[in-house]
């Protein structure tokens, strides 16, 4: 049991990015295909491409906060001790927590209003709930994601090291 | 007639639209990540202007980024993942090399066309300046070029990542403004390659001035073998940017599906080739993933700041108060290209294009600037950004990948930046270079 955990801890951003990712690109391509060879092409096909992809966004999203690697416009960093520095990384994690929690409970809202009227798309004719529900799962995983950099910020703080920078996006 | 109403209506800009500018400036000074700092700021204008309901935001998030030219963004900048890792770069390289080895400063030229190549495959900017620079950086110090002024080419070749199409930024604008993807990339192709050439052309004179790297003296045969050889051992590369082209430009697929098309293309040879293996796939794919994720949120909080500013009725404000300045088209163009440039140079593109576009449009309409021209303009403007600092993308990732100071770089490339400054004016004042290759109905 806790192994799962710990796997799911640490791979489950990376796994539905997998399947996502995968999926995308392989709807998109058999389209083409099809369309290219066969002169048929689907009505859903662009439905799951766009739903797909709307996931990979928000699951991206929260993954990118677990290993740091949102843009930002860090030439003030680069002058500071690393105390300060982790005030500074622990400020940017609280303002995106409380960006979070907004998004969450907005886009929650959304999700139960589709519920209530009881919407389906266009192509599939499967609820929208089942595609609305990408944002406030992204945005509270990316809340998760938040509260344990917090820990991991105030641990290393605690003991005088020095605080994750995170992976470069393109090294 | 409309226009005339509009330039009537004086609008006052109170709180309601400064505080959430300062708190916008004021987190991004903080180095808090730019998504959540726009965020701050759309949901604070949206709360204290009352205009709007904070539902907004909840649905923008969704219904923002719900659309299918955005799909192309991860399959784009997939290709340009597997394009590096399948080893297909390397052959471009090797082609451009032998394509510019007769003349002086060939491996330089080469370079740029390179980062050329890759822009004519990969949709963003970054990835194309790490993977050139991983490549060519190296050998370009031992041609003789100082190790800044080579990270400085490099970075400056990269820029073409979204100003030759496919690119990330052209689908932005499209989405902002109601334009096809497609026809801004055929609007695109000539200042792309105009851009490319200035950066060639820069090259060429630098190193005519400083003697950097020596070389070419060689006969037509001996340079046709070389090329001949270099293309049949690499030939295969270019079935990618061909997939591209063609099926963009003649109709036939749409940016989406070409990148779908060339992402399976490239893995198929990689594949073929063998250096590519079924292991590489999940780390491949995730990176990517997180490139998405990074852009992705950026664009949809901005949507909803762009909204709000529109509803507080900024962007007429803005046009009012530009137009009683001055109302001589060549000055409000230079307007907006020094405001593009100071945004480039502060900002990322994904939020200048999101939040600039609605504001600047106006004051083009205004002076009878066609809509495609003035986003080729945009882009190419904001295109020089990444190359000045404090905030130049390119000049991070070859900074990351050589350990060479940011300063030092931004130095060397100042040259770059002023070429590329010419070929700015030229689409802004030539209407031409932008509209000449699409149908006239745009025209």
């Amino acid at each position: 049991m806790l192994r799962t955990i710990r796997l799911l801890d640490e791979n489950a951003e990376r796994w539905a990015l997998l399947v996502f990712y995968v999926m995308l690109v392989v709807t998109m391509a058999i389209e083409v295909l099809r369309r290219e060879i066969f002169s048929y092409s689907s009505i859903w096909g662009e439905e799951i491409v766009r739903y797909s992809f709307i996931y990979l966004a928000w699951l991206g999203a929260a993954a990118a906060v677990k290993e740091r690697a949102h843009i930002r416009i860090d030439v003030v960093l680069h002058y500071l001790g690393p105390r300060a520095k982790a005030a500074f990384y622990i400020f940017g994690d609280l303002v995106m927590f409380g960006v979070a929690v907004i998004a969450l409970y907005w886009s929650l809202e959304t999700v139960l209003v589709s519920a209530k009227f009881g919407s389906v798309s266009h192509g599939l004719r499967v609820s929208m709930v089942w595609f609305l529900l990408a944002v406030p799962l992204g945005f509270g995983l990316m809340i998760l994601r938040l509260i344990q950099s917090f820990l991991r910020d105030l641990r290393s703080l605690r003991d005088g090291l020095p605080v994750y920078e995170g992976d470069r996006l393109f090294d | 007639m409309l226009w005339n109403t509009l330039q009537e209506q004086t609008v006052e800009l109170g709180w309601s639209f400064y505080i959430p500018v300062l708190l916008f400036v004021g987190l991004c000074a903080a180095a808090v990540p730019v998504w959540a700092a726009i965020g701050v700021a759309a949901i604070s204008m949206l709360v204290m202007s009352g205009d709007l309901p904070l539902s907004l935001v909840g649905e923008s998030l969704f219904d923002g980024i719900d659309a299918f030219a955005l799909t192309a963004v991860p399959l784009f900048i997939l290709t340009g993942d597997v394009l590096v890792r399948t080893g297909l770069s390397r052959k471009f390289l090797d082609v451009a090399e032998a394509l510019t080895c007769w003349a002086r400063g060939g491996f330089g030229s080469a370079t740029v066309l390179v980062c050329g190549m890759f822009s004519a495959i990969s949709g963003s900017d970054a990835a194309g300046a790490a993977a050139v620079g991983r490549m060519t950086i190296e050998r370009l110090v031992e041609s003789g070029y100082p190790r800044p002024y080579a990270c400085a080419l490099v970075a400056a070749g990269a820029c073409t990542g979204i100003l030759i199409p496919p690119s990330i930024a052209y689908i932005i604008i499209g989405l902002v403004l109601g334009i096809s993807a497609s026809t801004l990339f055929l609007a695109a192709l000539i200042p792309g390659i105009a851009i490319l050439t200035a950066i060639l052309v820069t090259n060429i004179v630098m190193n005519r001035i400083y003697a950097y790297e020596g070389g070419g003296l060689m006969s037509f045969g001996e340079w046709r073998g070389n090329l001949g050889a270099a293309l049949a051992r690499g030939w295969y590369a270019f079935i990618v940017p061909a997939i591209i082209f063609y099926g963009i430009f003649s109709g036939r697929l749409t940016p989406t599906e070409a990148g779908a098309t060339a992402v399976v293309v490239t893995i198929f040879i990689g594949l073929v080739l063998g250096t590519l293996r079924l292991s590489d796939f999940p780390s491949m794919l995730i990176s990517s993933a997180k490139v998405s994720g990074v852009i992705l949120p950026i664009i949809a909080f901005s949507l909803p700041l762009a909204q709000a500013l529109a509803i507080m009725g900024v962007p007429q404000g803005f046009v009012y108060s530009v137009t009683s300045l001055t109302d001589s088209p060549v000055l409000l163009i230079l307007l907006m290209i020094a405001i593009l440039i100071a945004a480039g140079c502060v900002m990322e593109t994904t939020p200048n294009i999101v939040i600039l576009a609605p504001i600047l449009k106006p004051l083009a309409d205004n002076i009878g600037m066609n809509e495609i021209q003035f986003s080729v303009m945009m882009i190419t403007a904001l295109g020089v950004g990444f190359i000045t600092p404090p905030l130049g993308l390119n000049l991070f990732v070859v900074s990351g990948i050589t350990g060479e100071s940011i300063m030092r770089i931004a130095g060397r490339a100042v040259p770059f930046v002023l070429f590329m400054l010419i070929v700015v004016l030229l689409i802004a004042y030539v209407p031409a270079l932008s509209t000449a290759l699409l149908p006239d109905i745009y025209k």
